[in-house]
């Protein structure tokens, strides 16, 4: 028994981490005592020395200090005052008055300003839901076939999550030790490429089943002429003043993801102030909101830092590289299996489990392997957009779920009893946009210079950067290396993450 | 019994009173970053005492609301096995989770960061930047941090164990988890 399990730490171990994980009980917490625990029976058998768990202060300190994580926070308070100041609603009653008259059109609006959306906010659930109150009644009034109007909402809601400043590039990119900026400008042209694959469909759609997608009858057309153009032009400005203050400033290397962040979320408050929409209900909701989202997300990041610390200790970092680099096929095979892996893990894990459980386990088998990080970064990115609306677990799934009609209900415009829609409408309308998806994957596999092209021309930019202000970006903080040094000194026996980073 | 009620419900209101006063350091946080930022782009000045207080901020904010997020039990959970059993099933699974991963992994962290905020005490330590913040204080969070988690996880304990035996309504009716998010906390990425 005693040495079947000093033989086998590293795979009991994982069990006893999926265990944990299923048992329903925050994850945070289950993962931290997942490796208290097996630190404990570590040190009883003499694998480990005492001196490993006694650098654990030092590792949530590590966490403490890290600047890039502050952009999570920022990101998810600039969304939240968008979408409660009312500029997500604006933009797609707009667009769709602009779009309307085509067919499919209201299908275009919601595809584009999902695509804005995610460049201005990067929070899905403000997305989807925005786009399922405001758009889905117009849709379901007009006659728009239930499951391709539940299906585009939830796509297109997702792209917050592949478009920059999406967090989960950002914690992608802490995880795998790149620069958010690099993560960014990787994601780009495949996060613009989903949506056109996405208008795509919905173009054959109109093709194939006219009826599917009408076009708005002429009454729905408040706006025309002119005036429809000022209001287009009116409700674009802000959405692309504050993509360039977010994206821009971080793209030409002038401000980091963090600075960017606070930009947007201080550019977001004043764009509310001037609207007269900012009161303090809405303040004080926003930010308690990011300060729970906050703390939950930081402390599954504690919780993985101290399962990793003893997996780690225990080589299960061996274990796992093991197992993947004698996969037959070497980076396809590699690829293949990791890609089907997170799939599948994607239906029972959320976002943020895989990256800070499954990505630091992965990322230096893929380096090894010779993979570009950042090209494995977006790669992933996109194979866990397809979790967000894989049927049934799919986040973007549950949001819409939550504030679409689910009986018959009087149209408010009309006065005509509507259909709701079903659970089952919501699953098979996002079926084809997770194909799309998993198309997007195998197109990212097939041509890397679709991400790595961005990045070769940021290049310059982006050493431009660490001469200019060598208080940030791509290892010259001050902050970070002081604490480095500490780590150094503290904890001689675990091989530090964070010292792969630079 | 009623008697620890009434400490479960001096700890909820302590953690919402924190809660609720710390979350303003998100919004402090957003303003000193953005002025941090925009006196660097234009008038070059930069200081390494007001970047580090951006992230002394964040950090008060994750560590001294996590007591409050336990509250209102927003710490994200898989519950695609959990969400099917009974409520009393799934109490139990909080009372089992609180003992044995919430409570030990809390107080340990307390425990073992002590004497860290205690050595940055002692040698007045401070940041190795120049002109950085002396660093005693944001290390003092870490264990005020997990001693609120743990105290609610305390008074999470004893709702539990009064719903299971009828004393309260269930304390955990809004469920927020994987499962289910309601519309009005856009948590969720």
């Amino acid at each position: 028994m005693e040495q079947f399990i000093i033989a086998n730490m590293a795979p009991l171990m994982f069990v006893a981490l999926i265990f944990v994980l299923l048992f329903g009980y925050p994850v945070a917490f289950g993962l931290a005592f997942n490796g208290l625990f097996w630190g404990l029976i570590g040190i009883h058998y003499g694998l480990l020395t005492t001196d490993l768990l006694q650098a654990l202060p030092q590792r949530v300190f590590g966490i403490m200090a890290n600047d890039t994580l502050l952009a999570i926070p920022f990101f998810t308070f600039m969304g939240l005052i968008l979408e409660r100041s009312g500029m997500a609603e604006d933009l797609l009653d707009t667009i769709g008055q602009l779009f309307g008259p085509m067919r499919g059109g209201l299908a275009y609006a919601v595809i584009f300003v999902g695509a804005l959306l995610a460049a201005t906010t990067g929070v899905v659930a403000a997305s989807v839901i925005s786009m399922g109150l405001i758009s889905l009644p117009i849709m379901l009034r007009y006659g728009y076939d239930r499951r391709l109007a539940a299906g585009v909402i939830a796509a297109s809601g997702t792209l917050a999550q592949i478009i920059p400043p999406s967090l989960v590039l950002i914690v992608m990119a802490d995880q795998l030790g790149r620069s958010v900026g690099d993560m960014y400008a990787g994601a780009f042209i495949p996060g613009i490429m989903l949506a056109c694959l996405y208008a795509g469909y919905v173009l054959i759609v109109t093709i194939t089943k006219p009826d599917a997608a009408p076009a708005l009858p002429i009454e729905a057309r408040a706006l025309r002429g002119w005036k429809l153009l000022g209001r287009v032009l009116f409700s674009l400005i802000p959405p692309l003043v504050l993509i360039f203050l977010v994206l821009g400033t971080i793209f030409l290397g002038i401000a980091t993801p963090t600075e960017g962040g606070a930009m947007g979320a201080s550019g977001a408050l004043i764009l509310a102030l001037i609207n007269r929409r900012l009161d303090w209900k809405l303040l004080r909701q926003a930010l308690d909101t990011t300060a729970k989202l906050s703390s939950f997300v930081i402390f599954i990041l504690v919780g993985s830092t101290v399962f990793s610390l003893v997996f780690r200790g225990v080589n299960g970092d061996l274990w796992v590289e093991h197992l993947l680099t004698s996969l037959p096929g070497g980076q396809i095979g590699f690829l293949i299996v990791v890609n089907l892996l997170s799939f599948v893990l994607a239906f029972f894990l959320d976002f943020f489990e895989l990256a800070f459980i499954v990505i630091p386990l992965l990322g230096p088998v893929a380096e090894k392997l010779g993979i570009n990080l950042i090209w494995f970064g977006v790669l992933l990115g996109v194979n866990m957009q397809t979790s967000f609306m894989h049927p049934p677990f799919g986040f973007a799934l549950f949001y819409l779920r939550s504030v679409a009609p689910d009986r018959e209900f009087i149209d408010k415009i009309t006065g005509k009893l509507t259909k709701g829609v079903t659970t089952a409408q919501i699953y098979w309308g996002a079926i084809p946009f997770v194909v799309i998806q998993l198309i997007m994957v195998a197109l990212v596999i097939l041509f890397p210079q679709m991400v790595l092209h961005s990045l070769e021309t940021t290049n310059v930019d982006i050493n431009k950067i660490q001469i200019e202000m060598p208080a940030d970006e791509g290892g010259g903080n001050p902050s970070e290396s002081d604490i480095e040094k500490e780590m150094e000194q503290d904890m001689p026996t675990a091989p530090s993450d964070d010292n792969q980073r630079k | 019994m009623q008697f620890l009620l009434r400490v479960s419900g001096l700890i909820d209101a302590l953690n919402e009173r924190i809660g609720k006063l710390v979350y303003w350091a998100v919004l402090a946080s957003v303003i000193v970053s953005t002025v941090n930022a925009s006196l660097r782009y234009s008038i070059n000045v930069a200081s390494n005492a007001w970047l580090e207080l951006q992230w002394y901020l964040f950090d008060a904010v994750f560590l001294l609301c996590s007591g409050y997020t336990l509250l209102k039990n927003e710490h994200i959970r898989i519950d695609i096995v959990a969400g099917r059993f009974s409520r009393r099933t799934q109490t139990w699974i909080d009372i089992i989770g609180t003992v044995f991963f919430l409570l030990p992994m809390a107080i340990a962290i307390m425990w073992m960061s002590w004497p860290v905020f205690m050595d940055s005490w002692i040698e007045q330590e401070s940041s190795s930047n120049a002109g950085g913040l002396i660093r005693w204080p944001v290390k003092l969070l870490i264990p005020v941090g997990f001693f609120l988690l743990s105290i609610q996880g305390i008074s999470e304990l004893i709702k539990r164990v009064a719903f299971l035996r009828g004393l309260i309504p269930d304390p955990a009716a809004k469920q927020h988890s994987h499962g289910a998010p309601p519309p009005e906390a856009e948590a969720g990425v």
